[in-house]
C-alpha cells in the first residue's frame, strides 16, 4: 500500500479531521473549541485549517454570535470520506481491516 | 518511506482519543444549557418549597416551563440541521414520566423532604449513566456531586432542607452548566 493520504497524515490535520469527525454531518465546531482539543496555537492550527479547506475536507464558516466574531468548521462529505478511507488504510497497514 | 505497524497503531490510539474529547465536548456543549435552565428551575422551585411550602403546584408549573424550555433549546441547537425529531426523547420523557407516577403510587413520598430528595437523586443517576456511557467523566462527576449534596442536605439540614437545594443544588447546576461549556 502506498502512504496513506499525506494532506491528512500531518499530526495537527489529522487531530483536526479526527476532532470533526465525531459530530454530526455538517455540524460545526468553534474554532476556539477546536484549538483546546487540538492543542495547537492560533496560528498554527489556522494555517492547516486552510490547508484542509484548500484540499476541500473542511468548510470554514465566520459570523458574528452575540456580538462577538465567530469562526466555525465543519467536515465536508468528500472530507468525511477522505478521513475514513485514511483510518481505513492506517487498520490495513496492521492488518484489522475485517472488522 | 512507508508506514510501519507500530506508527499505524500509534496513529488510530491519537485518533481514538482525539475523537473521543471531541464526542465528549460536543456532549457537553449540547447538555450545558439545560443543566443551567433546570439549576434555574430548581433555585426558584426549592425557594417556593421553602418560603410557601403550601404552594405545590409551583413545581407542576416550573416543571412544564423547565420542560417547554428544554424542548425549545433542543430544537433552536437543531435549526438548520437535516436531523429531524428524533422520537426518542418523546419516549424517553413518557417513560420516566410513568416510571415515576408508578414509583410514587406504590411507596408515595410521606414527606416534603422525602419527595424533594428523590428528583434530584434520580436527576444524578441519569447524569451519572449518560457521563458512563458517553465517556464524560465531568457528567458522571455532576451525577455523584448532586447525589451527595442532596443526601447530606437531606439527613444532616432537615430543617433547611429545601434552601440548601435552593443554593446548593440549584446554584451546583447552574455553575455544572457552565463549567460543562468551558471544555
Amino acid at each position: 500500500m502506498d502512504q496513506p493520504n499525506a494532506i491528512i497524515h500531518q499530526p495537527v490535520r489529522l487531530k483536526i479531521m479526527a476532532a470533526l469527525k465525531p459530530l454530526p454531518q455538517s455540524e460545526k465546531l468553534e474554532f476556539v473549541r477546536l484549538k483546546a482539543i487540538v492543542g495547537a496555537t492560533e496560528g498554527n492550527l489556522g494555517a492547516h485549517i486552510a490547508t484542509l479547506e484548500e484540499a476541500g475536507y473542511v468548510v470554514v464558516e465566520k459570523d458574528f454570535f452575540a456580538n462577538r466574531p465567530r469562526t466555525r468548521v465543519a467536515l465536508t462529505r468528500p472530507g468525511r470520506r477522505a478521513f475514513e478511507d485514511y483510518v481505513a488504510d492506517l487498520r490495513e497497514i496492521i492488518g484489522t481491516s475485517g472488522a | 518511506m512507508p508506514m510501519t505497524t507500530n506508527e499505524a497503531a500509534e496513529t488510530l490510539r491519537d485518533i481514538t482519543r482525539t475523537e473521543r474529547r471531541s464526542a465528549s465536548a460536543y456532549g457537553y456543549g449540547e447538555a450545558s444549557p439545560h443543566l443551567i435552565l433546570w439549576g434555574l428551575v430548581w433555585a426558584v422551585g426549592y425557594t417556593f418549597a421553602w418560603l410557601r411550602p403550601q404552594w405545590n403546584w409551583t413545581w407542576l408549573a416550573l416543571a412544564v416551563l423547565g420542560s417547554l424550555g428544554s424542548f425549545w433549546i433542543g430544537a433552536r441547537a437543531r435549526a438548520g440541521k437535516r436531523a429531524g425529531y428524533d422520537w426518542r426523547f418523546g419516549a424517553t420523557f413518557a417513560a420516566v414520566f410513568l416510571f415515576i407516577a408508578a414509583l410514587f403510587a406504590v411507596m408515595p413520598p410521606h414527606t416534603n423532604n422525602q419527595a424533594g430528595a428523590f428528583f434530584p437523586i434520580l436527576v444524578a443517576l441519569g447524569y451519572a449513566l449518560v457521563g458512563i456511557w458517553a465517556r464524560g467523566w465531568r457528567m458522571t462527576l455532576l451525577g455523584a456531586a448532586v447525589a451527595a449534596l442532596t443526601l447530606f442536605g437531606f439527613f444532616a439540614l432537615p430543617a433547611q432542607f429545601a434552601p440548601w437545594m435552593a443554593v446548593v443544588g440549584g446554584g451546583g447546576l447552574i455553575l455544572g452548566g457552565f463549567w460543562l461549556r468551558s471544555v
